[in-house]
């Protein structure tokens, strides 16, 4: 009976853990899509202000265009994370797919990293592949067994 | 079994990504800074006459550094891909 009843207990505080990394995730990444996709509208704004704007890497059009196009996905990718805090079946293949999604953004920092092309970010890129790929383990040892968002 | 293989596979690239680093292979060029240990030393200081050495150009020939002196030389290092 005890036993049943840690069991239960911890089943709730994993599930409870999962909606907190979902809505955590979820949050920066509505705010790291945003901030994206201003980058494109201050990029352009010169045209209007005739002022160079002062972006913290050199972009040229076609970047500040492919970032505003990751940015309007992260903002998609951030709410399907905020409806995961909510439960329902689909909440697991959610964690499911951000962990992928995760795995390769540390993939392609590390392949990055390898290729040397970044080398003044070289530090930054590692130190984002290993946060990267500590979320995806989060959300695969975190994310709820089949139906178990449904309570 | 698919959380294991998952995990397995995300602790496998989390190795990869702190141990990279350490690998000789893969710290060239990689690392902001750092200067690689098995040539530190092989190239003298501004000022010092380089020693000769020999090059193959595009078109198979030999190249030595001794048959261009008198002349003003120019040298470019660029990284490939097959570093």
């Amino acid at each position: 009976m005890g036993r049943r009843q840690c069991g239960r207990k911890g089943f709730v505080m994993r599930a409870r853990a999962y909606r907190i990394l979902c809505g955590g995730v979820g949050g920066l990444l509505v705010v790291a899509g945003l901030a994206l996709l201003q980058l494109f509208l201050r990029f352009h704004s010169a045209g209007f202000s005739g002022e160079q704007p002062e972006l913290p890497v050199p972009f040229d059009a076609w970047a500040v265009y492919m970032a505003a196009m990751a940015g309007c996905a992260c903002v998609g990718w951030g709410g399907s994370l905020l409806g995961a805090v909510r439960g329902g079946p689909a909440a697991r293949t959610v964690g499911s797919f951000s962990a992928l999604a995760f795995a390769l953004m540390a993939i392609y920092r590390m392949i990055g990293w390898i290729v040397g092309e970044y080398a003044g970010f070289a530090r930054l890129l590692r130190m984002e592949a290993v946060l990267f790929l500590l979320i995806a383990l989060a959300f695969v040892w975190l994310r709820p067994p089949r139906a178990g968002m449904e309570a | 079994m698919a959380r294991l293989l998952g995990s397995l596979v995300l602790l496998l690239l989390l190795a990869l990504a702190v141990g990279l680093p350490r690998v000789p292979m893969f710290r060239q060029g990689a690392e902001e800074g750092v200067a690689r240990a098995d040539v530190a030393g092989a190239v003298g200081t501004v000022g010092e006459r380089l020693p000769d050495f020999t090059l193959h150009t595009l078109d198979g020939a030999r190249l030595r550094l001794e048959d261009l002196r008198g002349h003003r030389v120019l040298l470019a290092f660029e990284r490939s891909l097959d570093w």
